[in-house]
């Protein structure tokens, strides 16, 4: 990225800019000057029966505003200014993708969509007065059906933010049965959380308590934990220097908060980030290649516009990859139910079609075309990812 | 031996495994490859360069067309001056307000000054924001990247209250342009007012460089100024409106003018489709489009909102036949209904080789394996084998 050039060229246009400045203001007091020294002049004529020298002084005025040529001198320091405006534009033109909309297609996007997904990302984002605005503004009422979800959720992690896990543990009271169905030990680590900040704080005596209360529950499935948090009770207001210093690290807390996220949006049928955040930075990398497929097929636009499928790979980073693609190395087929991946006793992966080429239509035992190894057709397993 | 995992089989223990938040994924890339494509996509922020930076221009022109027209009004003062017949009174009062007039035109310059000074910080702001992206603050910097192009949609939609106060409240003001669209706001907002005044004054702001793109926008207002005297039946005025407003455009617009000028026959209440639709209240909703097509290309935007424009493209990127399927992941854009909407008129992505993504990461299996006396439980099918059973495939 040459971003030096372009400042570089940005340095000259505003240094011109205060030369021309600077000149129009010098021309301005020449004029003035002068101006004013004839309007003396003019006012210490002590007679005024001789209109001849009124005359001459005025006259002699002009030929001196004349002679400054202030239109010649603003003229040379605008020229100047413009060569160095025009200069930093083909700079930017250079430097960056002058049109990023050449592989647009020409499509009907819903606004209506658009508006919905925005006042979801904004709730999910925590910011309540913007989404609301937007719905206004855009006239989207409809949109608001996640707010009270998100509301909720952004309540507890605003609390956990303040070591309040009160609202957290609400929470994970009202969905204990959907959480102990998929195995989450949340509630376990938020009382470990509390836990530790009452050693930290509070008397043996209420840590004991609030072990008897709330931690001997989880006793049966997880004694490990429990033990340890036991061992952490004999070193009570100095926790930073004991074995279980590690408990205190404040990265626990951020962690129950992303997992938290995670549970809430999972339960909402929502997805952990946000999806217009992904799709988004999923454009911001592959426009780049699509912008250059977009001027090599310039010439053939009506065909970008109607394709089915992009001519060429978008490479875009693995977290971005939510499903396993097998392409066959063979035939380039990409895998389907109907053509799915078999396994070669060999531990290589071909496409049914392929396979059932190879064998001349399942009847010949055939090499795998990566290896020595032979194979029949019914020695091949099909794979699931 | 056995590597058969069949789909379809979301048994709740399945979900069990895949509780790890938030991906099971690694994120992990190497900070080469990371820093190119950086760069690669630096070189897409061409508008967020050239939008102030036009302002500025137009500014330092403004202002110099100001200084000049002042300047040679003065010196023709003094020609008038030198050139008639003044008595001394007049001379000094008419010198004298000269004089004031340059002091006027002094303050107007340090005034504009001042304007430009602030223009150039802000497209100097924009490129230090540039270089300030790093691998380390990169995703604090996509989080404002988005939130610009949010604010570029809104103002583009003309949701302007929205639209600031996402700036103010992200402080990113001097890296969005609430301050150029508020000049496209006024035209905007009076020509669905249908008034054409602010349009044309821009159009006259303008003229050079619509001049130079070969714009008709100012010919489209005129024409439409023209049929609102025809549906008052102000037909004289029409006429010499079209006299003085259209005609200069017959040269290079005539077929237009024709079918314009022939609604002086048809009237307003006609049912001819051809002169028809020239009366319908939706011509000026195609102008406020015209207008914003021309303020576009005025500043160099590009005609779309960039969030179409990122979302078109990394929907297409995203998208493939198992986006459709029941079990797609809910971290998936595209397992969601809006978004599936706005991809289904885009192509599907094109994969040249085989990716995997593993359901749960190797060490889980490991782990799983360690746990459990060498036994694992595949998570789909809860079928249970020795991991020293598993295999590997050999997938290019």
């Amino acid at each position: 990225m040459e971003l030096s050039t372009v400042k570089d060229a940005f340095d000259r246009v505003a240094k011109k800019q205060k030369l021309s400045t600077s000149k129009s203001l010098e021309v301005i007091d020449q004029i003035g000057h002068e101006i004013e020294q004839a309007l003396s002049n003019i006012q210490t004529i002590q007679d005024p029966a001789y209109p001849v020298d009124r005359k001459s002084i005025l006259k002699e005025l002009k030929t001196k505003l004349n002679e400054i040529g202030p239109h010649k001198q603003l003229e040379g320091s605008q020229k100047e200014l413009n060569i160095n405006l025009m200069k930093y534009l083909k700079v930017l033109e250079r430097v960056f993708i002058p049109d990023i909309s050449k592989a647009y297609r020409n499509v009907d996007f819903d606004s209506h969509t658009v508006n919905q997904i925005i006042v979801s990302h904004f709730y999910r984002e925590g910011l309540f007065d913007i989404a609301d605005l937007l719905i206004y503004e855009a006239g989207e009422p409809e949109a608001i059906s996640l707010k009270s979800h998100f509301m909720e959720m952004h309540q507890i992690l605003e609390a956990i933010k303040d070591r309040d896990l009160q609202p957290a543990l609400n929470w994970v009271s009202s969905n204990r049965a959907k959480l102990k169905q998929i195995g989450s030990d949340l509630e376990l680590k938020l009382h470990r959380l509390h836990f530790v900040e009452i050693l930290q704080k509070q008397s043996q005596a209420d840590a004991l308590n609030y072990a008897r209360t709330y931690l001997a529950p989880f006793a049966s499935v997880h004694m490990d934990e429990i033990q340890k948090l036991m061992g952490c009770l004999l070193w009570v207001g100095k926790l930073d220097r004991s074995p279980y210093s590690e408990l205190m690290d404040p990265i626990h807390w951020e962690k129950a908060s992303e997992e938290i996220t995670g549970q809430f949006c999972s339960f909402l049928a929502q997805s952990y980030e946000s999806p217009l955040n992904v799709a988004v930075t999923a454009g911001v990398e592959g426009l780049p290649t699509l912008l250059k497929l977009a001027i090599v097929m310039a010439a053939k636009k009506p065909e970008w516009q109607a394709m089915k499928q992009l001519p060429i790979p978008v490479e875009l980073r693995k977290e971005f990859q939510f499903h396993s693609i097998f392409v066959c190395p063979v035939s380039r087929d990409q895998g389907n139910d109907e053509n799915p991946p078999m396994l070669l006793p060999c531990g290589h992966v071909l496409c049914k079609q392929s396979i059932h080429k190879l064998s001349k239509s399942n009847t010949r035992i055939f090499k795998c075309p990566y290896c020595p190894f032979e194979a029949s057709v019914a020695q091949c397993r099909q794979l699931h990812f | 031996m056995d590597v058969e995992m069949h789909p379809n089989g979301n048994s709740p223990t399945a979900t069990n495994l895949a509780a790890a938040l938030p991906t099971a994924t690694p994120t992990a890339t190497a900070p080469s490859s990371k820093l190119s494509q950086l760069a690669e996509s630096l070189k897409l922020e061409h508008q967020f360069l050239r939008v102030p930076f036009e302002h500025y221009k137009k500014t330092i022109r403004a202002n110099h067309r100001i200084v000049e027209k002042e300047v040679s009004a003065v010196i023709s003062g003094v020609s008038d001056a030198a050139d008639g017949d003044m008595s001394q009174d007049e001379a000094v009062q008419h010198l004298s307000s000269i004089v004031s007039r340059l002091q006027g035109l002094k303050r107007k310059l340090e005034e504009g000054t001042r304007t430009e000074h602030l223009q150039a910080q802000k497209c100097r702001a924009r490129l230090d924001h540039l270089e300030s992206v790093e691998v380390e603050n990169l995703s604090e910097w996509n989080n404002m990247r988005l939130k610009r192009i949010l604010v570029d949609y809104m103002l583009r939609m003309s949701y302007y209250d929205t639209a600031m106060k996402l700036a103010e409240s992200s402080n990113i003001q001097d890296l969005v342009d609430v301050d150029v669209f508020h000049e496209a706001k006024k035209v905007i907002d009076a020509l669905q007012n249908k008034e054409v005044a602010p349009a044309l004054a821009w159009c006259a702001d303008n003229k050079s460089r619509l001049k130079k793109s070969k714009s008709k926008f100012e010919f489209q207002l005129r024409l439409q100024e023209f049929i609102e005297f025809v549906r008052a039946e102000n037909n004289m005025r029409a006429i010499t409106y079209a006299r003085k407003y259209l005609a200069p455009w017959g040269a290079t617009h005539l077929k237009e003018l024709q079918r314009v000028m022939a609604t002086l026959a048809f009237r307003s209440n006609t049912e001819c489709a051809t002169y028809k639709v020239l009366f319908e209240p939706k011509q000026w909703d195609f102008l406020v489009d015209q207008f914003k097509q021309e303020f576009c290309k005025l500043y160099g935007m590009t005609l779309e909102p960039l969030l179409n424009i990122y979302l078109q493209a990394g929907l297409s990127a995203l998208k493939t036949p198992l986006c459709y399927e029941d079990d797609c992941t809910k971290e998936d854009p595209l397992s969601q209904e809006s978004f599936r909407k706005l991809a289904q008129p885009l192509p599907f992505s094109k994969q040249h080789h085989s990716k995997l993504v593993c359901y749960i990461t190797k060490e889980a299996l490991e782990e799983m394996a360690s746990k459990n006396n060498g036994k694992i439980i595949c998570p789909r099918t809860s079928l249970v084998c020795n991991y020293s059973d598993v295999v590997k495939a050999y997938i290019s």
